[in-house]
């Protein structure tokens, strides 16, 4: 029934552990990869018998940990090791750095609605940049902990950050207060400040398309899905659920549970995707609460995934996960992007309208 | 343990009597065990998840709650979706359908028998002598008389002294002439006037195993049966399939069981059960191939390989394959209904929930009640652990799946006292399920791990220490690193 090409690999992968995945808004073949090998790749991924085109590679000073396309599909922005936010020109390669934080940047989001260019550090700061004004700089707000995964939509900015907070921002009133305090640190009170309702830290964040809510994962495979609207009845429908987790071989009864690193929403359906340490991505439908598939077992840890604009595609990065008590990582020859060619209703489920 | 070999090679009348579904063809050891499979599988309100007695209730149901139309049955076979015909249980099955499927068990049976008989050497249990019973000789009041003379006039000829005694052939065949009626054990006549559609099937049948297994049980056995049997016997045989058993499956009627026994066929007699053509084997259902060893002596000989390819030109495995099951398999129902069917999910599973579920364990599945069937079925009790990954879609009840629940609540009661929160989650997990986590550092995420590796590491211009700075002193150096 299926066609035997439903995936491929692309042959030319990053050298070590992908950190992050993005496909360009405008074409569902153009893909940017960023890797701890301290390069951001971007690829073609249109010949699939070749397994994708490697149209160039940029070099960073130090691992990249995010990369995310900016107003076109020849602007990127990348967050790295080397505490540094840069604007790339896909190009021309030639870099910009739009500021600085006080440690390594492990996010960068754009928002194409408020031309916001939002970077999280681990020096507990947000920085925004209003790129419709170069002159400005930018504006940065404290988080109360360490942020460890942004998402937003049209109008909604969600850090997740440790000890299980999460911290929901309205773009446009950042936006207004990026424009009105011009470089200065602000102590913006977020929209809403949340609990995770998971129990471990987050892993990822990642907001619904349709701006209604999100989802977030953590490190002991779990995923939980909720709503912006703080209503009572709204709060009432979100949900938690096991995933990413198979029985011990050696302990009977025993569950082994991998974090979940990687979600993504589809774009056009409410489902969303979610990759995990035991390297196996799952379809599901948030609004159903049911799953709609899961894939096969990818060689290693799913590090990040990404669809396509259009909902064809979805990129999976797999490298080996860290473990506990691991002195020591790699991910070199062991790291590889996938992508999987998605049938028109593969990822739609039954409740899906 | 005879017992139990009974339960691997049930009698047809067992079979018959299995209560079945109407739409997916499975059998069941209870009609109770066949409802509540119809009510999870076919009448499950895939919105709600509420089950319905009916098709036509969950058609009412679904049109009145949700505002939809139901268009088919899910999980059923393509030929069975529609809503017209109103099944409960065994209620309604129309009587054509009923028929064929009478039909379908009772060649199945039979040619698994054949089968089984063929790759054990053994004849059949009971008296069914291999088969030569099979078709109820009729004698004319004429012929009872003429064997009766005959006999008489043996008895005659041992009264009076004669040498020849008992080990006359004709002393030996007349058993065998005389006791149709006794062999018949088995319910074949009955089957045989009841179904009288398939009488064609069964005659041929029977010549067939006729023609196979009369040659072993003739006194003198000289040398290899295979060479033994000349080739017009073999024209039943070669006749049958082709009128029995092609029809049935191109009607796509046949399910696990004889299709099962079918490609046992096709290989090497010594086949073992699970691997009959990927197929489950669910014992109570119909009987597998035996398990009994091969006697290559008598049974492996008795059809040599050419023979065998020769009498099953009739179904051909590649016409078998494209208009029989392993087409429907892709349908998510099927392979979810048999789950040992795992050898197209070793590719990649396309289907949502089942498979891989159901070979990881129960306890994820969304939807158990198969597994308890097949639990049932096999005895074991079920364990009422299963806990579902994911509600079965209660929106309104989302307090009361097992996971959101307590994970809701917690938070809002433990605050971010870690210790206690770990004293929590560790309570907690030894009440569901002991976990073993890949990672469980509560303060650094994995990639922080990683920065801070010699490997990964960044020393930012001017600096001596590793870029990972712990946020207390950040202040300090924020704004260092000017590019």
């Amino acid at each position: 029934m299926a066609p035997a090409a439903i995936q491929f690999e692309l042959s030319d992968p990053p050298t070590d552990a992908v950190s992050s995945l993005k496909f360009a808004p405008n074409s569902p073949t153009r893909l940017l990869v960023s890797s701890w090998d301290k390069h951001v790749y971007l690829y073609d991924t249109q010949d699939q018998e070749a397994g994708g085109k490697l149209i160039e590679k940029y070099e960073h000073r130090a691992p990249v940990l995010d990369v995310c396309f900016g107003a076109d599909d020849n602007e990127a922005f990348s967050a790295g090791m080397d505490w540094q936010v840069k604007k790339i020109n896909l190009e021309t390669g030639e870099q910009t750095v739009m500021s600085a934080h006080g440690a390594p940047v492990k996010s960068v989001v754009y928002s194409k609605e408020h031309s916001l260019l939002i970077s999280s550090s681990w020096d507990s700061t947000l920085h925004f940049h209003d790129l419709s004004n170069p002159s400005a700089t930018h504006s940065t707000i404290t988080l109360p902990a360490k942020p460890h995964s942004l998402s937003l939509t049209s109008s909604k900015l969600v850090v997740a950050m440790s000890s299980r907070l999460v911290h929901i921002y309205q773009l446009s009133s950042t936006s207004l207060l990026t424009s009105q305090a011009n470089g200065s640190v602000t102590e913006l009170q977020p929209w809403q400040q949340r609990e995770s309702s998971l129990k471990f830290m987050t892993r990822a964040v990642a907001c619904m398309p349709n701006d209604d809510g999100y989802a977030t994962s953590s490190i002991e495979g779990r995923v939980a899905v909720e709503w912006f609207d703080p209503s009572p009845e709204s709060q009432a429908r979100k949900y938690a659920f096991k995933c990413h987790r198979q029985p011990d071989p050696e302990g009977e009864g025993t569950d082994i549970v991998y974090p979940v690193n990687a979600l993504a929403f589809h774009p056009k359906f409410g489902s969303f995707a979610s990759g995990g340490g035991d390297g196996v991505v799952a379809l599901w439908d948030a609004v159903a609460k049911r799953r709609i598939r899961q894939y096969q077992k990818y060689p290693a840890s799913v590090a990040a995934l990404c669809f396509s604009s259009d909902g064809k595609y979805l990129a999976v990065g797999v490298c080996p996960g860290f473990e506990n008590g691991q002195e020591d990582y790699s991910g070199e020859g062991a790291t590889h992007v996938y992508i999987r060619e998605l049938s028109e209703t593969e990822a739609k489920g039954k409740g899906a309208k | 343990m005879v017992g139990k070999k009974k339960r691997n090679h049930p009698d047809v009348e067992e079979l018959l009597a299995r209560p079945w579904c109407y739409y997916c063809e499975r059998d069941f050891d209870d009609l109770k065990i066949l409802i509540s499979h119809q009510k999870a599988k076919h009448f499950k309100c895939e919105r709600c998840g509420r089950r319905l007695n009916t098709a036509g209730g969950l058609s009412v149901h679904m049109n009145q709650v949700h505002k939809e139309t139901l268009t088919s049955v899910d999980n059923s076979l393509p030929n069975r979706q529609g809503l017209e015909v109103e099944i409960f249980g065994m209620e309604g099955i129309p009587e054509d359908v009923a028929q064929a499927h009478n039909q379908r068990i009772i060649t199945g049976f039979y040619q698994q028998e054949a089968d089984r008989q063929r790759a054990t050497g053994n004849p059949g249990p009971g008296g069914q002598v291999g088969g030569q019973s099979k078709k109820p000789k009729f004698e004319s009041p004429a012929e009872l008389k003429k064997r009766l003379a005959e006999h008489k006039a043996r008895k005659a000829e041992q009264a009076a002294g004669g040498s020849s005694g008992d080990n006359t052939p004709g002393g030996q065949n007349s058993p065998l002439g005389q006791s149709p009626a006794s062999f018949n054990a088995s319910p074949y006549p009955p089957a045989q006037n009841g179904y009288g559609a398939q009488q064609d099937t069964v005659a041929g049948y029977g010549s067939f195993a006729q023609g196979q297994y009369q040659p072993p049980y003739q006194p003198p056995f000289s040398g290899p049966p295979g060479s033994s049997f000349p080739p017009p016997q073999y024209q039943p045989g070669q006749s049958f399939p082709p009128g029995g058993f092609q029809q049935g499956f191109q009607q796509g009627q046949f399910r696990a069981g004889s299709p099962g026994g079918f490609s046992g066929y096709q290989g090497p007699p010594s086949h073992t059960p699970p691997q009959h053509g990927g197929l489950p084997n669910r014992p109570p259902s119909l009987p597998a191939a035996p398990g009994l060893p091969q006697r290559p002596s008598f049974g492996a000989p008795a059809v040599a390989p050419h023979q065998m390819q020769q009498m099953h030109q009739g179904p051909p495995q590649g016409g078998w394959q494209s208009n029989g099951w392993n087409g429907q398999n892709q349908n998510s129902a099927m392979s979810s209904a048999y789950p040992p069917h795992t050898q197209g999910y070793g590719d990649y599973s396309t289907n949502a929930s089942s498979v891989d579920d159901l070979v990881s364990g129960a306890a994820r599945e969304a939807d158990d009640i198969d597994e308890i069937i097949r639990m049932a079925e096999a005895g074991i009790k079920p364990p009422k652990k299963g806990e579902p990954t994911l509600a079965p879609a209660q929106a309104t009840e989302a307090s009361a799946t097992p996971t959101p629940a307590p994970d809701a609540v917690k938070t809002e009661v433990e605050k971010t006292d870690t210790p206690e929160k770990l004293e929590q989650a560790e309570k907690k997990s030894k009440k569901e399920k002991a976990t073993k986590m890949i990672y469980s550092d509560a303060e650094f995420s994995p990639e922080e791990r990683m920065a801070k590796m010699p490997r990964y590491a960044f020393v930012p211009d001017g600096k001596t220490e590793t870029a990972l700075v712990d946020t207390t002193t950040l202040p300090g150096v924020a704004g260092t690193v000017d590019a």
